[in-house]
């Protein structure tokens, strides 16, 4: 199995709804981020405009820089795909903080240790099939599911619409795809 | 689910939510209370009302929530008690679409089929923003599909993002373009002439109302060019019945609201979208649906078991109880809300004495904040029944801790669409502290002031069983899932549609007209229980019984328009002091024109004081290029004065407390645009 993500920007209206899913599936304390929404903009000719919507979270590397970093091996990716940190092993050092190149960790300031996104590995995706933000989202435009399984709608998806990835130059092969606007530019 | 709805934990725990009945100790607004028990407070308001009611009469009493399931209960109550005078948020907010609709449908609610449209026009009904979730999606499905969306709306919303094309029309100015509209369909052709003939009355008046709003006369008014508008409409008229003009939400962008809301319903009628893919529709009540199908479909549940009480005799202090009035189309259980206040500071009609209020924020969501702050501190008794000690509240005598939504069970509630359904609130959690639900608060106070036979039933559970009492498969069921829906969505007029509900329900075949459609949904309550193109009520009341322009004129030459809106992050007033929703947005930046931010010398985060012929504002500007130069926007709902809302005390400015008390003609709503300067502090 390999999980992946897909964020339409298309769909997207930074409603926002996914970062309060996952500050309360995951209890993340208070002005820290797993994940968030960032609206960017509007850009454009007046009155031809657009609005980005950004979203920040782990990117799910295939090539992941803060797995190689990680001396103890703290931080792993387990046999879906899934780039996860084991806590017990973590001595704190951040390198893993410093190697991400998407911003995705923040250290926990209760426990020092670094978190990020799982896909709620743990929590809902254990038991609904899928990450809290992908539920709750108003409009579809989130898309969780299996990049080993052909019947898995994250695969027709692909198919049909065109996708990008964030920073590809960096050869991270995030498995966050994302669909980007029609309307304007695309600006990561 | 959305923010908000992901938020409720984190109200659940606040710590700075009421648990325990307050009372106020020093002077209103001073936040001086002390706890007291329910005992003590329902003791304190009995003795009150008594006072007031044997002084003054019953009538001096007002009361007021927000509309939903909890008004059922505080409405009975007031009833009860013998006052005329109860209240929504309406005039604060939705009254002008229902006012407009039940003047042409003689229904104030009727529904959009936005997934299935193919040409939308949207004047400012932000879906995206003040979100409604199944609004959201729906349009979200539309554009998928390839609908045309249309934004006309003076700032760059998160709609007009998704929207094939942002105009920014400018404020005040849809009025007249709808008028150009509506001339265009007629005297173009362009609209539905079988549909007209067949389920309409007062064409040849409404077209002899419309004929000089020629879109080359009305052109100058809203910056759109004449061409363009006729363009728009026969584009809307190509994709007809599967195009709509959307009737919008929280509105009120003028004074002429009434005739803006009502050429909308117009216009949808003369495209003949009713009862269509994409268009507009009635809903399916269990009784309606029942009778089409010829067998029982879906159960019929009472919607109160409450005895309907008399309405008191006496007269209501807004006048919408007279007859074929010019008010006379505002809903009886909303009635305006905003002349309450000044009804308490003039003593006109009549006085107001007493206020009492579930879950409603006037300082915040009602014009002119600083003549309701006074009126409140004038009151003989004031009640609030509120989860905080909110901006109102504050200035209450007692303030009554209401449960939270996941800690109360509601009754069963309607939920009709294409076809009929039920859904039911149920608690996720025993509630905190000394909290109780509305339908206990009212039953307990009522027990008190010998009001019982109103109020019988003995817990909400025994409420929904005396609701449901002929189907408890179907009661059990709807606990069970907390929703329900019965039979297969029709659409009366849709081809598609009828065929397949005519072979579930083959009896249904003997209710087709001869056009094969189910003329029997389109018989409006209207008095010719036909679509009202003119309105004869409204003629003889005021002259508006076809359409008319007025110049709803907003500014004066050397001002901004200030307009205003809903953010996806906060349900209006009451969630900014909610932890994580504070964090999300906690200050409501003003937008302004880049250039003329750039002309004014104001950077991002630079103060301006905004003051309008009622009062000022302090607010920090964001200059963007997403919005008209002659205009500023906010999201409104912010700029708190409770202390006890630390997080949200002050921040941002509040928009209510620059307009004026308007009642706009007919619709009765408070206008939510103004005119307003701006200085750099
Ligand atoms: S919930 Fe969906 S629409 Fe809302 S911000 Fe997240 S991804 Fe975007
Ligand atoms: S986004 Fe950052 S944290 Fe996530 S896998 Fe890639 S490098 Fe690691």
């Amino acid at each position: 199995m390999k999980y992946a993500m897909i964020h339409d920007m298309e769909k997207c209206i930074g409603c926002q709804g996914c970062t309060i899913a996952c500050r309360s599936e995951n209890a993340i304390p208070d002005g820290y981020f797993r994940l968030k929404v960032k609206m960017d903009g509007p850009h454009g000719e007046f009155p031809n405009l657009n609005f980005n919507y950004v979203r920040h979270s782990c990117e799910m590397c295939e090539h992941t820089p803060c797995v190689t970093v990680c001396p103890t091996h703290a931080s792993f990716m387990d046999e879906n795909g899934i780039v996860d940190i084991n806590a017990n092993l973590c001595v704190g050092c951040l390198y893993c903080v410093v190697a991400c190149p998407y911003n995705a960790r923040y250290v926990n300031p209760k426990t020092n240790v670094p978190d990020k996104c799982n896909f709620c590995k743990h929590t809902h995706l254990k038991q609904y099939g899928e990450p809290a933000c992908v539920a709750v989202c108003p409009t579809d435009a989130l898309i969780f599911g299996d990049l080993d399984d052909p019947l898995s709608p994250i695969f027709s998806y692909l198919a049909n619409k065109p996708f990008v990835t964030n920073k590809p130059h960096l050869g991270t092969k995030p498995k966050l795809f994302v669909v980007p606007n029609k309307k304007g530019g695309i600006k990561l | 689910m959305c923010a908000r709805g992901g938020s409720g934990v984190n109200q659940l725990f606040d710590p700075n939510r009421l648990v325990n009945p307050i009372m106020r100790t020093g002077e209103k607004g001073d936040g001086k209370w002390k706890e007291i028990s329910w005992e003590e407070a329902y003791n304190y308001i009995v003795q009150k009302l008594s006072v007031i009611k044997e002084k003054y009469g019953a009538k001096s009493v007002a009361f007021a929530s927000k509309s939903g399931p909890e008004q059922t209960f505080l409405n009975q109550f007031a009833y009860a008690y013998g006052s005329p005078n109860i209240f929504d948020h309406g005039n604060t907010c939705p009254s002008g679409y229902s006012v407009a609709l039940t003047s042409v449908f003689g229904n104030g609610s009727i529904s959009r089929d936005f997934s299935n449209c193919k040409f939308m026009l949207n004047f400012g009904h932000n879906v995206y923003e003040g979100m409604v979730i199944s609004y959201a999606r729906g349009v979200t499905q539309a554009l998928e599909k390839g609908a045309k969306l249309i934004s006309l709306d003076p700032r760059f919303s998160v709609l007009s993002s998704k929207a094939s094309e942002w105009i920014p029309i400018r404020p005040g100015g849809d009025t007249a373009f709808m008028m150009a509209m509506v001339h265009t369909l007629i005297f173009e052709e362009l609209y539905d002439k079988k549909f007209v003939e067949k389920y309409t009355i007062g064409f040849e008046k409404l077209k002899e109302s419309v004929k000089n709003y020629t879109p080359e006369a009305m052109a100058k008014e809203y910056d759109i060019s004449a061409e363009r508008i006729r363009e728009l409409t026969r584009e809307c008229a190509k994709y007809a019945p599967h195009s709509m003009v959307d009737f919008g939400h929280r509105a009120t962008f003028s004074p002429e609201e009434i005739e803006f809301r009502r050429a909308i319903a117009i216009a949808n009628a003369l495209l003949g979208n009713i009862e269509t893919k994409g268009g507009l529709y009635f809903p399916k009540s269990p009784a309606l649906y029942n009778k089409l199908a010829g067998e029982h479909v879906a159960p019929e549940f009472k919607g109160s078991i409450l005895p309907k009480l008399e309405i008191p005799q006496e007269p209501r202090i807004d006048l919408i109880d007279i007859k074929d009035g010019e008010f006379s189309k505002i809903s009886k259980t909303r009635g305006i809300y905003s002349k309450v206040f000044k009804a308490i500071l003039e003593e006109k009609p009549y006085a107001i004495k007493g206020l009492f209020i579930t879950r409603s924020n006037p300082v915040m969501t009602v014009n002119d904040s600083n003549e309701v702050v006074e009126a409140l501190k004038k009151l003989d008794l004031f009640i609030s029944v509120d989860v905080y000690v909110s901006d109102t509240s504050q200035y209450a005598d007692i303030i009554l801790p209401e449960s939270t939504y996941l800690e109360r069970d509601e009754q069963f509630l309607a939920k009709n669409g294409k076809n009929p359904g039920y859904e039911v609130r149920q608690k996720a959690v025993e509630p905190i502290g000394n909290t109780k639900p509305s339908w206990q608060i009212y039953l307990e106070l009522a027990k008190k002031m010998g009001y019982e036979s109103a109020f019988p039933y003995t817990d909400i559970e025994d409420f929904r069983i005396k609701q449901g009492y002929n189907y408890p498969n179907e009661m059990f069921k709807l606990k069970e899932k907390g929703m329900s829906s019965y039979g297969i969505p029709l659409l009366a007029r849709d081809k598609e549609s009828i065929k397949k509900f005519v072979e579930k329900y083959p009896n249904s075949k003997a209710n087709l007209d001869s056009d094969r459609e189910f003329s029997e949904v389109l018989k409006c309550k209207t008095k010719s229980g036909k679509i009202e193109l003119f309105d004869e009520a409204l003629e003889k009341a005021c002259g508006r019984g076809g359409l008319t322009y007025n110049n709803p004129k907003l500014k004066n030459e050397d001002e901004f328009y200030f307009i205003q809106g809903k953010v996806a992050v906060h349900t209006n007033g009451h969630t900014m002091n909610i932890p994580w929703l504070n964090t999300l947005m906690s200050d409501n930046a003003v937008w302004i024109n880049q250039k003329v931010a750039d002309k004014l010398k104001l950077k991002k985060g630079d103060k301006i004081k905004i003051t309008s012929k009622v009062g000022s504002q302090i607010a920090s500007v964001l200059p963007t290029i997403g919005i008209r130069e002659d205009t500023l926007f906010a999201y409104f709902g912010f700029g708190h004065t409770s202390k006890k809302q630390d997080i949200a005390y002050n921040k941002g400015m509040s928009a209510s407390h620059l307009l004026e008390n308007t009642i706009s003609p007919v619709a009765g709503n408070n206008v939510h645009t103004i005119g307003v300067k701006i200085e750099k502090v």
